[in-house]
């Protein structure tokens, strides 16, 4: 299949939707750049949530090195025209790199602007919350070798208050600050949520995350196009099939791509096996959380076998390795497909048993109805995606609305967008339950078509051109997820920027609105809810502190360090 | 003098018995609840190749975690009462093991002939348990302190219910000595009501025990391990042993007040095993289908349903006192 542009958009965003830009480029696949003053971002956001209906989809900056920096701010417009996504750049030099806030429009940029701070040192005039995203909040006054931390920032829910057990101040005898995390049996993964509770009802909340840099854009940015793609799969664990199709949709959106069909089915095929065995995951994970070892070791023994058949088809069981810019890498055969499709469809019976029995237990829904609520106002300002937006009633889904470079033309193959009115924690259950159910059924129609049919499943590379722009939107388990690419000016293998929004990355920042109010015992399930994946929403670069040159650390010191007993005994 | 003698014999052999039983109902509700799960579970009979490196069995897994313990440090934190703390695990342990004193095994009347033993034994394992809060709340930390708040909400429902059950038992058969209580049948009214008070018996047990929905106080997702959170070492084995010997006591005091005459003589031996392995499976089948509730829902769960269940039986105790 190729994928084309609609050469009219040009027009249609030069007159109607953005008349101020000083230049504009037809990107491949109806992607339309503009170039903005600077100055204008704050007023044209604003333009375009209230009259558009427009969502932001990210926001964040390139370093042109001599020339300053490159404002990005990515709309996406599928309301308003076909699959149309509005890229809106302004330089800015680097000399007072401030430019307008777009956060104090709408908070679902407050994020993306503290992280443009962290990274490149632009500070947004005028952003609601100016602190440290993925840097810890003293950086760099105070070290971590004991010195006193400095007096307390004032923050929105002023997360630096010292928390004494047990030893409260009379005057905040009422409330207990709690930590949760970075490191706690409820969620897996590091990060910390400052929950203040009175009683056990949380009356504020914060979260901090940044415990898990690995720098993997900087690595993409270094690897050439080709290799890319397989650190891009590693960004995550779960939806490693997630990020390797947003990866070549933004790759092959540098040029005139065209994907044999083959291989599309292939892809959808991949992702829908991996969103099964992700939401498994999910509705393991919320079992465990609301105590269910039961429901814990079901689900999980569920996705076991579907992790099998990723492996039969794959070889691999978490990172692929099969996504190539231009189709894929490995066929799956006739035999092959016969052999999965019974398998899936047996698969599918017992989840579309098992699964609603889970849903229906009065327990489980006395621990999920009403916890965690979301409207659709919050979650639209907050900029919700996936399986959250939709539990809020929100009928949001970029396979739908943005598709990637796969297969999902509702007329080959058959399927819905599951939302539900819900806005809790349940809601967003049901929602994974029934996608689980789609998820099965794309998959089956995917394995006929390939069972039925042969054919290529990668075409001659093209040399991916200078000076382009590419923006791979996908349907991660978890919501939407977008991959920016910028070819560079000069290099033909290198890319000036990568950047990669993931879905957790908005969700996790809804969290504390979601909690105030919750009991504590409800506070990991609201966590859970979102189907967090940090490996996701930190992937940037590890900043030593000490404000000196960065120093490494031998391995014989690290195992030192790891062998190091409780009183510094070697 | 003879029953001096035969006393204080029967209670050098229910130490070892007790730990026996007490270890190997920990064992089932592991094995069952892992056999529920699709797990294993702790293995029965090793895998041959195994057998040689880690011995032929692994019955005695919760035993080994507790002995595990009592070879690691014990640490003491900072902010904690340090009397308090570090006493609380063993004066649990203390009170725990004394009521085993108090509650029959099959031909072993051990002390529960002694004027209101009933009394005694509720009251030493309610000690047992109010220890397991005054240690956490005097350990400092947070999550000890919220997880001592649960348990201290769940215990006065539970202990509500607990001592509420024996002592309708007690009123209908007239008496406030567990043996006997646990040699008296009665007629089929008094069953009737037996029947009823063991029902509420068994959900105060599920509280006492932290059986599944009510596991709130050592929720490890939301407060790491509630009331135990400080406590590491000879300090954790401590209170791990203890609520070994308060399972124990529970079905133990489950069979002798509500199954008579189970407990009265040497002969219901294989029926007090039944017994005990039916409790265990049940316990175990709880355990394994329920999440867990908040503290709020399950205060509601037992002031709605085991309280009125629980007056019932006062009035129906009550009328067959009057009555008979």
């Amino acid at each position: 299949m190729k994928f084309e542009s609609d050469p009219t958009l040009v027009d249609f965003v030069r007159t109607e939707v953005v008349p101020e830009g000083t230049s504009f480029r037809a990107l491949h696949e109806n992607r339309v750049a503009v170039r903005i003053n600077a100055e204008d971002a704050d007023r044209l956001a604003g333009r375009f949530m209230s009259r558009f209906n427009a969502r932001l989809i990210h926001e964040t900056a390139v370093d042109m090195e001599v020339e300053g920096f490159d404002m990005v701010y990515i709309y996406d417009f599928s309301k308003v025209k076909d699959r149309l996504v509005v890229v809106l750049e302004a330089r800015i030099s680097k000399d007072d790199p401030s430019p307008p806030s777009i956060a104090k429009i709408t908070w679902q940029a407050s994020w993306a602007e503290r992280e443009i701070h962290d990274l490149l040192g632009i500070s947004p005039r005028g952003t609601p919350d100016p602190r440290k995203q993925f840097l810890p909040y003293e950086w760099p006054n105070a070290a971590e070798s004991g010195a006193a931390p400095p007096p307390p920032e004032k923050g929105p829910s002023g997360p630096q208050e010292k928390w004494i057990p047990l030893g409260i101040a009379p005057n905040d005898a009422y409330a207990t600050l709690i930590p949760i995390g970075p490191y706690h049996p409820g969620v897996i993964e590091g990060q910390t949520v400052y929950v203040k509770v009175e009683g056990e009802t949380v009356v504020s909340a914060d979260i901090k995350t940044g415990f898990h840099h690995r720098g993997i854009q900087k690595l993409i940015e270094r690897r050439g196009y080709h290799k890319g793609v397989f650190a891009a799969e590693r960004v995550c664990g779960i939806c490693s099939a997630a990020h390797g199709l947003a990866y070549v949709t933004a790759c092959e959106n540098l040029y005139e791509a065209e994907v044999p069909d083959r291989a599309l089915y292939l892809r959808t095929l991949l992702l829908e096996l991996n969103r099964v065995h992700s939401h498994l995951l999910w509705i393991g994970v919320v079992a465990d959380v609301i105590g269910w070892k039961t429901g814990f070791h079901l689900s999980w023994g569920i996705r076991e076998r579907v992790m099998d058949i990723i492996e039969s088809i794959t070889g691999n069981r978490v990172n692929y390795g099969i996504w190539r810019i231009g189709g894929m890498s490995r066929d799956v055969s006739k035999e092959l497909a016969e052999r999965v499709l019974p398998a899936v469809k047996a698969l599918k019976a017992e989840m579309a048993q098992l699964l609603p029995e889970i849903a229906a237990h009065s327990v489980v829904k006395s621990r999920l109805v009403g916890v965690g609520p979301l409207s659709y106002a919050d979650a639209f300002d907050g900029g919700a995606v996936g399986p959250v937006a939709r539990a809020s009633n929100w009928r949001i889904d970029v396979r739908a609305d943005n598709p990637p470079h796969a297969m999902y033309d509702p007329k080959v193959i058959s399927w819905e967008v599951v939302t539900d009115e819900g806005c809790d924690t349940y809601g967003r259950t049901l929602v994974r339950v029934k996608e689980l159910l789609v998820s099965s059924e794309i998959i089956i129609q995917c394995l006929e078509y390939l069972a039925k049919t042969t054919g290529d499943i990668r075409l001659e590379p093209k040399v991916i051109p200078v000076n382009s722009e590419g923006i791979g939107l996908n349907e991660a388990p978890r919501g939407e997820l977008v991959h920016y690419v910028r070819a560079s000016e000069f290099n033909m293998n290198l890319p000036q920027a990568y950047r990669i929004r993931t879905p957790s990355y908005r969700n996790n920042a809804l969290i504390p609105k979601m909690l105030v109010g919750a009991n504590l015992a409800d506070v990991p399930v609201v966590m859970g809810s979102t189907d967090q994946c940090l490996a996701c929403t930190d992937r940037f670069e590890v900043i030593r502190e000490g404000g000196g040159a960065s120093q490494s650390m031998s391995w014989g010191e690290l195992v030192a360090l790891g062998r190091r007993g409780r009183f510094g005994r070697v | 003098m003879v029953d001096h003698v035969f006393t204080i014999l029967s209670i050098a052999l229910i130490i070892p018995i007790s730990l026996f039983l007490g270890v190997m109902y920990s064992f089932l509700i592991r094995k069952l609840s892992a056999r529920f799960q699709w797990r294993v579970g702790p293995i029965v009979r090793m895998y041959g190749d195994l057998a040689p490196v880690i011995g032929s069995t692994r019955i005695w897994q919760p035993l080994y975690d507790i002995l595990k313990l009592f070879g690691k440090d014990a640490l003491i934190p900072s902010t904690a009462h340090k009397r308090l703390f570090t006493w609380s695990p063993y004066l649990s342990l203390f009170f725990s093991f004394a009521a085993v004193l108090f509650i029959p095994f099959p031909g072993l009347p051990l002390l529960s002939g002694t004027p209101y033993s009933l009394i005694i034994a509720s009251y030493l394992l309610i000690a047992s348990i109010l220890f397991t809060i005054l240690g956490p709340a005097a350990s400092g930390s947070p999550w000890g302190a919220i997880g001592a708040r649960r348990e201290v909400e769940l215990f006065l429902v539970a202990e509500l219910s607990f001592v509420a059950s024996l002592f309708v038992v007690a009123v209908t058969k007239g008496t406030l000595v567990i043996s006997e209580l646990a040699g008296f049948v009665g007629s089929i009214p008094m069953m009737l009501v037996t029947a009823l008070a063991g029902i509420t018996m068994f959900a105060a047990m599920l509280g006492k025990l932290h059986i599944k929905p009510f596991d709130m106080p050592e929720a490890e997702c939301e407060i790491v391990a509630g009331p135990y959170t400080e406590y590491s070492g000879k300090l954790l084995g401590t209170y791990f042993l203890a609520k070994v010997f308060v399972l124990y006591n529970m079905v133990a005091l489950f069979i002798a007040v509500f199954l008579p005459p189970l407990s009265s003589s040497v002969l219901w031996l294989p029926l007090y095993v039944v017994a005990a392995l039916v409790l265990i499976f049940l316990l175990a089948v709880v355990h394994v289908l329920n999440p867990r509730y908040t503290i709020a829902k399950a205060l509601m769960w037992y002031t709605k349903i085991i309280v009125p269940l629980v007056i019932v039986g006062f009035i129906a105790a009550f009328f067959l006192r009057v009555v008979a």
